[in-house]
């Protein structure tokens, strides 16, 4: 069976902390804050506090070559790519081309990009006086094709559309890519800018409850335990991981149920997790997502590792920041090493699920 | 290569044989079993059927939203649908155009396949769509109260319709489905055979029993407006393949397919439209809109060997074929450089139903398994005089009968998404 276990053997940050493994790691180490006052000149938002990538600018970061059309979101995530697939020097240390493939979580690609766009074609003289350069940044798989091109990846090249559950569901569709030989790797992860649109949307959506909105990105390189080798040692086994809808929301059952699922397929007591990271959404979903592991898991487990309150609400980075969190205690933590660890995630829209880890950890 | 089964497919009930595949540690093989349409040319099997079979236009002036300064704006709406007819559950203003599209096509497929609301409750399954824009057209609606009044006066009930996760989650929800995962791929305008690859995929490795996944997307004025101004929306017609065609134009609907086991298929007796033999997918890496011949000949054989077919033996292709100069020079051209001088007779589906953006492989593909299942070839309209550039047989105008036992479905994307899957007619054992 050793070619459906999947192993993460890489990955690559932007975070609120600033673009970097080094800095995501002694940010979560250290459980610093990253909110801070909104900037009411640039942001025109209903927030007063919120967690952006420090000064993050995708022309200062990969250079004006590329970047003149190129939106916030599509910045992040060709910047946490390059992390991955070079070192600092920008030699390639992870070969790209057709057997690589790429799946990346979103919510909608850049709402920001698109309502400019019909808001242009609102106000202009003519409504077909548009940019015809950013048509391409309101299709939401702009992100993940601007990777491509940077990097040359030529596998299946995937956007999933999935909200805060996004990280689960490109989970989920990476280890299929790699059990199907579609892919010999794949990066993971998930992308979530910071704009007015997403602001606005996301205070209507919850209700207008006070929230942090975080950004970022994060990539993962997973690999079939069987060919791992290439591209560094394993930090982390993916067990199980397993998405659901919802019904009626009633969010407790569904949740408590995916994590009876992943657990059993990864031949796992609850005693034997050592944390279990909570998506940490800000609304109502939050305090059944943390009673539903605290039952299970018991409060020290829950409360071991925390991501969303010093990062924010990265939505489709949401999971995919919840095991970097991990993976950053891997970093520093010798009792991490060899550890089952859990992330669950819910979407209010109505999906929840969960993922089982076994960190490796580096010491 | 085995794969575990989900503890929660050990259960008994009505389709506990569906797991029989995954558990003699074979990939099963997976059949098409129900169909789900909203077009512009029909809604229902019956209709989409005697609208391919006719060479149906679906053609109209636009009037989801205003048109106004646009020198033309035709476009390919679905008219005359009522979503009460298939959405009982979920409140239908919960849902924005394109949502109610797929769950309607969601509906029409479970029913289509013969099964009865909570037979499939319990079991492990899939909702996969693919999709463009999602509900942009309801973004669309949020940007004119924006710069009426301020986003301060949002309607939460619009807003919560906004998330493109609604069109995969809002079929569960609807169908009463809470053992399924969903998800919503947006990869454009190949989305809608992603989702068909990723059902095929799931259910051939025994980790859903069944899959209900297409695509779907609503007309909106953010996507036409990007089009008429990249120039290739056509004034009146869409014609793939003419020396005289002038470009798409946009279209909305949905294409759902209900995927399952042969065995449980067979088990069942269930009246199977087609199986599906495999898929492919690549990227170009190369441009953001302009496709690349290379890399989409690559995509077709990379679908004709995960099928384990030769080109030899593809009776029909449907092409992605969108009416633009560049795409069907360069679709036709990798074609030739997969097939050769000759190549099986290629339509497109859009000359029908216009660019149906993430709906357009899905709704192709659902034409493909009735085009096998009925023994035609839906024609390409609105035909005049084949481009020699294009040089294939684009059947013009009207069906020809054919005995098609391997068809090829395109579908092509902005960021160089590819996606082809090859369908088979069913003949028992192979």
């Amino acid at each position: 069976m050793t070619a459906d276990r999947m192993m993460i053997t890489g990955w690559s940050v932007v975070s609120p902390y600033g673009v970097g493994r080094d800095a995501f790691v002694d940010g979560v180490r250290d459980g610093r804050l990253t909110a801070s006052d909104v900037d009411t000149e640039r942001w025109q938002v209903p927030d007063r506090r919120a967690s952006l990538v420090p000064g993050f600018d995708a022309r200062e970061v990969l250079g004006k070559k590329g970047t003149r059309s190129m939106d916030r979101v599509t910045g992040l995530a060709v910047t946490a790519v390059g992390r991955l697939i070079k070192d600092a020097e920008g030699n390639q240390v992870v070969d790209t081309g057709p057997d690589t493939g790429l799946v990346l979580g979103t919510t909608t690609g850049s709402a920001q990009s698109m309502m400019d766009f019909t808001r242009s074609t609102l106000t202009a003289e003519q409504p077909f006086y548009v940019d015809p350069s950013v048509f391409p940044n309101t299709t939401m798989n702009c992100a993940a094709g601007q990777c491509a091109i940077w990097y040359q990846l030529k596998g299946p090249n995937t956007t999933i559309a999935g909200g805060r559950t996004a990280g689960l569901t490109a989970l989920t569709y990476g280890r299929r890519l790699l059990r199907s030989r579609r892919a010999a790797k794949v990066l993971v992860g998930g992308v979530e800018e910071y704009s007015n649109a997403r602001s606005w949307l996301d205070f209507h959506s919850r209700g207008g409850d006070d929230a942090v909105l975080g950004e970022g990105c994060v990539v993962l390189l997973m690999e079939p335990a069987d060919t791992v080798g290439a591209y560094g040692e394993p930090l982390a086994e993916l067990l199980a991981v397993e998405t659901s809808a919802y019904l009626d929301n009633d969010l407790r059952p569904a949740l408590k149920a995916r994590v009876d699922s992943v657990l059993a397929q990864a031949g796992v007591d609850p005693s034997q997790v050592w944390a279990a990271v909570a998506s940490q959404a800000p609304d109502t979903t939050n305090e059944t997502e943390r009673a539903v592991l605290t039952e299970i898991f018991g409060a020290a487990t829950v409360n071991r590792i925390t991501t969303g309150d010093l990062i924010g609400d990265t939505a489709a980075a949401s999971v995919s920041f919840q095991i970097a969190s991990l993976l950053a205690a891997a970093e520093r933590d010798p009792e991490a090493a060899g550890k089952v660890v859990l992330v669950s995630s819910v979407d209010r829209s109505g999906t929840t699920g969960c993922a089982v880890l076994r960190l490796v950890g580096q010491v | 290569m085995p794969l575990p089964v989900s503890v929660e497919n050990a259960g008994g009930g009505i389709m506990s044989h569906m797991v029989s595949g995954a558990a003699s540690g074979l990939p099963r093989r997976v059949v098409l079993t129900g169909l789900g349409v909203v077009s512009s040319i029909g809604i229902g099997v019956d209709e989409y059927t005697e609208g391919i079979r006719s060479g149906r236009s679906g053609v109209s002036p636009i009037s989801a939203f205003d048109t106004e300064g646009f020198a033309h704006s035709n476009g390919a709406e679905v008219v005359g649908f009522d979503p009460t007819g298939w959405i009982r559950n979920v409140p239908v203003d919960q849902l924005g155009r394109a949502s109610r599209f797929a769950t309607a096509a969601a509906r029409m497929a479970v029913e289509d396949a013969g099964l009865v609301e909570g037979e499939l409750s319990q079991r492990r399954g899939m909702v996969s769509i693919g999709t463009t824009d999602g509900e942009a057209f309801e973004m669309d609606g949020l940007v004119g109260v924006e710069l009426a009044g301020g986003p301060d006066d949002f309607d939460p009930v619009r807003v919560r319709r906004t998330p493109a996760s609604r069109l995969s989650t809002a079929i569960a929800q609807e169908l009463r489905l809470s053992n399924v995962e969903t998800s919503t791929i947006g990869t454009a305008c190949s989305a809608g055979n992603y989702s068909i690859g990723y059902g095929f995929d799931a259910v051939r490795f025994g980790e859903a029993e069944f899959a209900l996944c297409g695509g779907a997307d609503a007309v909106c004025r953010k996507t036409f407006a990007g089009f008429y101004r990249l120039g290739t929306i056509a004034p009146e017609f869409c014609q793939p393949f003419d020396v005289n065609r002038q470009g798409i134009l946009t279209g909305e609907g949905a294409g759902v397919l209900l995927l399952e086991s042969l065995d449980s298929a067979l088990a069942r007796g269930a009246a199977i439209y087609a199986e599906v033999l495999g898929y492919g997918l690549n990227c170009d890496a190369h441009h953001p809109v302009a496709p690349n011949q290379q890399s989409v000949a690559r995509c077709i054989e990379l679908a004709l060997e995960n099928a384990g077919v030769k080109p030899s033996e593809v009776d029909l292709i449907s092409a992605h074929g969108t009416g633009t100069k560049a795409n069907d020079i360069c679709e036709t051209a990798a074609i030739r450089d997969v097939y050769g001088a000759t190549p099986p007779r290629t339509v497109s589906l859009k000359s029908m139903l216009g660019h149906t953006m993430g709906a357009a492989s899905a709704l192709a593909a659902a034409a493909c398994s009735l085009a096998i299942k009925h023994g035609f070839i839906p024609p390409t309209i609105n035909h005049v005089e084949t481009d020699p550039e294009c040089g294939i047989d684009c059947v013009p105008n009207v069906a020809v009968e054919a005995d098609l036992k391997i068809v090829q479905n395109n579908g092509l994307a902005f960021a160089g998404n590819n996606a082809v899957v090859v369908l088979g007619k069913y003949e028992g054992d192979r």
